[in-house]
């Protein structure tokens, strides 16, 4: 009886090849994900490619900054202010109301800015017309747009907002791109957030039962 | 030899043997009447309530048992399917869903991002994707998952996921993890009947009724991006999300792997998902990686961005970044 | 010219068919003394306990048992990782008798095989009652469902699994059978077949290593060492537990079994044990020397973590029963006195059980990939089904050898 070392080899060596040979497409995707979206150079055109997207149903104004060649939008903010237009008693006329300002605006805590040199309601308010706000080179902004105000100093911030990076998206991913504007979740007389329960909690994962 | 002496050995040997067939042919009845009896007794027992249903149900379950893949159907064989599913769930929730089986639109791959620097642990996202999802309410599946971590450290692994306290702590920040979409993801690899898969538009998805439950998968996830029903699933009918995907928040049975679909049944009709759109302080971004003008093109190009055990070669669609 | 005695024992044995065959075998296995009756009735009522505890398990999903998210893999996909090398290990057997044409362990090859299709038929079983949707299991079948072959290591476990229960059940059915007949059987025909169940043997044990090597996601397992440490401890406790049913048969029946048989298992299991404990000081060198968040796994396994330790106790008594086996075999006190080497032998088997059953599946999977720890232990409903399936596995065992050494012992009688 013939020893079959050749046979051998040929049944050893077989399960060894099957098992390398699918190990090579595995590794012909050069660069992988980054590669493709860095290959990705075509805009997206959201309204043809996406259908039933919604028009959102909020009141929203074009943001003056332009977004990669484009425009996006933000929430307006006059209509959610409770005591818009502030014309209304800042009119130059007489404030006949005991302590008005105390009934009015107590409800507002200024703690906005470092220690020493805090910001004080004339900073951003525009003394003369109390209908809007006003930057430090004395440019007359909308409430609506007061990210204007907010990016003079947080202008990274400000960059990041617009390009995505911060805040938060209200509007579906593709369509029209609207966002909330600045003062939607910081409070601008006093931006620091308070702490807060988390919603839910995720339980211990030992089998109990 | 003595042939007389040979006869009755050869009778010795017959008689053994017509004894050892007589006691086997009894025993062997015996052993088989009580296994029968066990049988069906354990059989009845194991299937309980659960296979007793209307013949309208049973019917329909029986055309889902021999269904194919979901991606080797047909448009037709989809919508038969999901017909089926929304008929038995109004059988057996007595609900009136609305399913999809809705293709990957064309031109987009999905990407998420994650601002660890916003994050401040309040899981809105995780108690909005458990309602989004309808997720199993007994075992308290969740999806995502946080971690509040110290800084210095930069891998959930060591951070806290079992929080429960006034958030944010000082000197202390905020991860989430959840699948990540790999685009070469082991698990893909690992699943022996092609139960999961990563469609076109980059989502990583199962088809619950192809999965048989071997939980190689979850062997293979480096991220616990994977959850198995080891019960049967419970969702309280008030809280049921009923516009589902086939492929997303449709109900699950025990027995079948289930994951984070990105919330295919929101995000084919360009809606966010349900973790980025609870999210109240804007830390996720998603958008389509194909799409040079999205947002999250704009944190990939302009802020500084890591993903988890990169070095794993799972090549995930899911980056953190820090202000 | 026949002698009356040759005419009457050939009249008393004509070509007998497949159906009598079948019949005779069942009769053989079902006939016995009382103590055979006891251990058959035994058998039956750990099964009868396997099959109620699957009744609850299909009843309630997977959460009838103790695995969670984290702990996915638990006691049955242990004891099948275990038992796929005791179906491997029947290669050391038919290897020396086939390749080095070994005259004394040719005679044992037959119970080898028995012990292999048993421990075969257990894996399978283990696999079944672990699968979250069994009634699911055609997906698998090419043609009718999807088998993700070459991608899936599965698939290739279940492609060698069955194959090799096929070669291991087809060759011996063919042997006795002839023999059965009276006749000698062909060796033409059979032996290619078992030339390639050895490699077949080999190919088992390293596909189901494989399994868990190929997962970067789990350091504890991504390491080279795992397919040859496999096969090493395979190496050890399969003969290790033939050598305990051998002996089982030399004091049970009349079969002859030669001590030179034993003396040669003994120094098969000698050699692989050792090799298994100097692969396990290269893994404990390399986990401990400069340990990484990688070694955390092993450091659960040996020292416990963060406050559990449930697996300390249970790994270094596997260790030492695995020490003590095989310092016991290597020594040899009392030259293969079966009072010494059965105990040696069990020791050495469940030692490597242990060590490769749950200290190896659990901190595989213990921390998560998100670093949480947690405590495993198998629930009632795992244990009674193991039992059930261990009770299915000794009654396969028993139903193959009882016959095959009847078979063996008339032909030997009539050469």
């Amino acid at each position: 009886m013939k020893t079959p070392t050749l046979k051998y080899c040929l049944w050893g060596i077989l399960p060894v090849l099957l098992l390398i040979f699918p190990a090579g497409p595995a590794y012909s995707a050069e660069g992988g994900v980054v590669q493709t979206y860095k290959n990705a150079t075509v805009p997206f055109d959201d309204q043809k490619q996406v259908d039933g997207v919604l028009p959102l149903a909020v009141n929203s104004v074009q943001v003056t900054e332009r977004y990669k060649g484009g425009r996006f939008r933000t929430e307006t903010r006059k209509d959610k202010l409770q005591r818009f237009s502030c014309s209304q008693c800042h009119n130059n006329k007489p404030v006949t109301v005991p302590r008005a300002a105390e009934m009015t605006h107590g409800d507002i805590t200024l703690v906005h800015g470092s220690q020493d040199r805090p910001l004080s309601c004339y900073t951003c308010h525009k003394k003369d017309e109390r209908d809007f706000l006003v930057t430090e080179q004395g440019v007359k902004v909308d409430m609506d747009h007061s990210y204007q105000m907010c990016g003079q100093c947080h202008f990274r911030q400000k960059k990041d907002w617009v390009g995505g990076a911060h805040g938060k998206r209200i509007s579906y991913w593709a369509g029209q791109r609207v966002v909330k504007n600045c003062t939607a979740c910081h409070d601008p007389h006093s931006p620091l957030f308070k702490k807060r329960w988390p919603t839910t909690y995720s339980p211990p994962l030992s089998k109990s039962k | 030899m003595d042939p007389r002496k040979n006869n009755t050995d050869q009778k010795q040997i017959e008689n053994d043997c017509r004894q050892a067939k007589q006691f086997g042919r009894r025993e062997f009845l015996k052993g088989a009447a009580k296994a029968a009896a066990v049988g069906g007794a354990a059989m009845l027992a194991g299937c309980g309530t659960g296979m007793l249903g209307s013949s309208e149900e049973l019917s329909l379950r029986w055309k889902e048992y021999f269904k194919k893949n979901y991606r080797l159907m047909t448009q037709e064989e989809k919508d038969v399917t999901v017909q089926r599913l929304e008929q038995l769930a109004k059988i057996k929730y007595n609900v009136n869903i609305q399913m999809r089986s809705k293709a990957p639109i064309d031109g987009v791959l999905f990407g998420y991002a994650f601002n660890v620097t916003r994050c401040e642990g309040f899981m809105e996202c995780v108690a909005a994707c458990v309602k989004e999802n309808n997720l199993d309410r007994k075992s308290n599946t969740q999806y995502i998952r946080i971690f509040e971590m110290e800084h210095g450290q930069m891998s959930p692994e060591v951070g806290n996921g079992k929080f429960y306290h006034q958030v944010p702590v000082e000197d202390h920040f905020y991860m989430g993890v959840q699948c990540f979409h790999c685009e070469s993801a082991p698990c893909i690899k690992a699943c022996p009947t092609k139960a999961t898969w990563k469609e076109p538009d980059g989502i990583v998805v199962v088809d619950y009724d192809w999965c048989i439950g071997c939980r190689y998968c979850m062997a293979a996830c480096p991220y616990y991006g994977r959850r198995f029903n080891w019960n049967e699933p419970q969702v309280p009918l008030k809280e049921m999300t009923k516009k589902q995907h086939y492929l997303g928040n449709r109900m699950r049975a025990k027995g079948q792997m289930e994951k984070c679909t990105f919330c295919v049944q929101r995000s084919r009709e360009g809606r966010l998902p349900a973790c980025v759109e609870a999210c109240p302080t804007g830390s996720r971004v998603f958008g389509n990686l194909l799409d040079p003008d999205s947002e999250i093109r704009f944190v990939l190009k302009h802020k500084k961005v890591f993903r988890w055990k990169e070095d794993l070669g799972t090549d995930p669609k899911f980056w953190y970044f820090i202000d | 010219m026949e002698t009356t005695q040759e005419k009457v024992m050939m009249k008393n044995s004509p070509k007998k068919g497949i159906i009598s065959f079948v019949t005779d075998v069942i009769a053989w296995n079902l006939s016995g003394g009382i103590g055979y009756q006891i251990f058959l009735c035994c058998l039956a009522a750990l099964v009868m306990l396997g099959v109620y505890a699957y009744s609850v398990q299909t009843k309630l999903g997977l959460s009838a048992t103790n695995m969670t998210d984290i702990v996915s893999w638990g006691f049955y996909i242990a004891n099948f990782t275990f038992l796929v090398g005791v179906a491997a290990a029947a290669v050391m057997i038919i290897l020396p008798a086939y390749i080095f044409k070994d005259k004394d362990l040719h005679r044992v090859v037959i119970i080898g095989e028995g012990v292999a299709n048993g421990a075969l038929v257990m894996c399978l079983l283990f696999i079944t009652v672990d699968i979250g949707g069994p009634l699911k299991l055609w997906h698998l079948i090419p043609g009718i469902g999807l088998f993700n072959w070459p991608s899936s290591m599965l698939t290739w476990d279940i492609v060698v699994l069955n194959g090799y229960l096929a070669l291991n059940i087809l060759v011996p059915a063919y042997i006795l059978y002839c023999q059965y007949n009276n006749r000698e059987p062909d060796e033409k025909i059979y032996r290619p077949f078992v030339f390639l169940s050895i490699f077949w043997a080999f190919s088992i044990h390293l596909v189901t290593a494989f399994l868990y090597q190929g997962l970067p996601a789990r350091p504890f397992w991504n390491n080279p060492l795992m397919g040859p440490r496999f096969l090493a401890s395979a190496f050890a406790a399969g003969p290790a537990l033939i050598t305990v049913v051998l002996l089982i048969i030399r004091g049970a029946t009349t079969y002859k079994i030669e001590d030179q048989i034993i003396n040669k298992l003994r120094l098969i299991i000698v050699v692989s044990a050792i090799i298994n404990l100097i692969m396990l000081f290269s893994e404990i060198f390399k986990e401990f020397y400069l340990p990484t968040h990688h070694s955390l796994p092993a450091i659960y396994l040996y020292f416990g973590l963060k406050g559990h330790n449930a697996l300390v106790p249970w790994i270094w008594t596997g260790i030492g029963m695995n020490l003590l086996g095989t310092l016991t075999l290597i020594w040899n006190p009392g030259k293969n006195n079966s009072k010494v080497l059965v105990p040696a032998c069990i020791l050495l088997f469940l030692g490597i059980w242990i060590e490769k059953g749950m200290g190896l599946i659990v901190p595989g999977l213990v921390p998560s990939p998100l670093g949480e720890v947690i405590d495993y232990a198998p629930s009632w409903v795992e244990i009674s089904i193991a039992l059930g399936i261990l009770a299915i596995g000794i009654g396969v065992v028993t139903a193959l050898i009882k016959p095959a050494l009847i078979i063996e012992q008339r032909f030997e009688a009539r050469q």
